[in-house]
């Protein structure tokens, strides 16, 4: 008996709807393009301290050296000067880098046991440029090789000083 | 007379690569945004450093505060008076306080720890460079006064 071939209901080539899921497609980039922020990343400078608080209390036998780091400005909050201790150091950039060289000269003369309890105090005028309190800040933390790029940190404890009052 | 046959089948653009690129360009954006820095304010513009890093590990609550000036789109300054951004808020510095009860109470609602709260939370002051120093320190004396008591000092992380 020879067999008939059934012929088939079913279409030959389905057509998948693509429009609905282009559509989505478009609004998720839309979405994503229009949430994306060009940003630099950020990064923190710790404090391990309140901020003029109480100093901690260490061994009575270790006498640490007080790094006491000031910022003179004027009204306007243009640096005037960088002190350390009693030092002037002036208020360029190359008194930011001898801000530097200070601090680890101090550290160095400790050694790397006590280093790590090292405090510096940054005492700044109200009025002084956040910015330049910052770069300060980053000046005594510690230094980048501009070779391997990496960070050596040798300072961890920043602390800020009673804030003074505005200038009249 | 035989008149032409006209096709009546209707040309269909082959949306394949089409759909192949917009699919790379969709994961590409979901890739490059970042939820992180939601409360991260464009007005602030952060001091730039190269030896500030990124924490290592991130601190179990954050409490974030932008403090700067209110700026038009290119970046003047609109008045001289610097203001704390917080939570789509534009806030007197002076006026903090009650904010950061506020804040307080609701890291104390989730804390279940018996560690106090506000030892728990860092402080996170993301200020503008030209800020005078003294009202930085105005905040954190705020924060001081609600209990708080750990803070970092955000920078831009920029390479030389």
């Amino acid at each position: 008996m020879a067999l008939k071939r059934r012929e088939s209901n079913l279409p030959t080539r389905f057509a998948i709807p693509m429009a609905p899921m282009i559509d989505v497609t478009f609004l998720l980039l839309m979405f994503f393009m229009c949430n994306l922020r060009v940003s630099t990343s950020e990064a923190d400078f710790r404090q391990n301290l309140p901020v003029g608080g109480p100093k901690p209390v260490l061994n009575d036998d270790v006498v640490l050296p007080e790094i006491k780091v000031g910022l003179k400005s004027d009204r306007d909050g243009r640096l005037i000067s960088i002190t350390i201790g009693s030092k002037d150091l002036g208020n360029d950039d190359a008194a930011f880098d001898q801000l530097s060289d200070e601090v680890l000269t101090v550290v160095r003369r400790l050694g790397n046991p006590l280093r790590k309890d090292v405090e510096v105090e940054i005492d700044a005028d109200f009025e002084t440029e956040y910015r330049h309190v910052m770069k300060a800040v980053s000046k005594c933390t510690g230094r980048l090789d501009p070779q391997t790029k990496q960070v050596a940190r040798y300072i961890e404890k920043i602390k800020f000083a009673p804030p003074h009052k505005p200038k009249e | 007379m035989k008149t032409p046959k006209v096709s009546t089948s209707t040309f269909e653009p082959d949306m394949t690569p089409i759909i192949d690129v917009v699919f790379q360009l969709v994961a590409f954006f979901m890739i490059a945004l970042s939820f992180e820095n939601t409360e991260a304010d464009e007005r602030v513009r952060l001091p730039k450093d190269m030896i500030a890093r990124p924490p290592e590990v991130r601190p179990e609550y954050e409490l974030i505060l932008n403090v700067g000036y209110r700026r038009t789109a290119t970046g003047r300054k609109l008045d001289t008076n610097p203001y704390v951004f917080h939570n789509n808020a534009t806030v007197d510095v002076r006026d903090l306080g009650p904010i950061l009860v506020q804040e307080r109470r609701n890291f104390e609602s989730t804390n279940r720890s018996e560690v106090r709260t506000t030892d728990r939370v860092t402080v996170i002051i993301r200020a503008d460079d030209d800020l005078p120093t003294g009202v930085v320190q105005e905040v954190v004396r705020h924060c001081q006064q609600v209990g708080f008591s750990r803070f970092s000092l955000r920078a831009a992380d920029v390479a030389e």
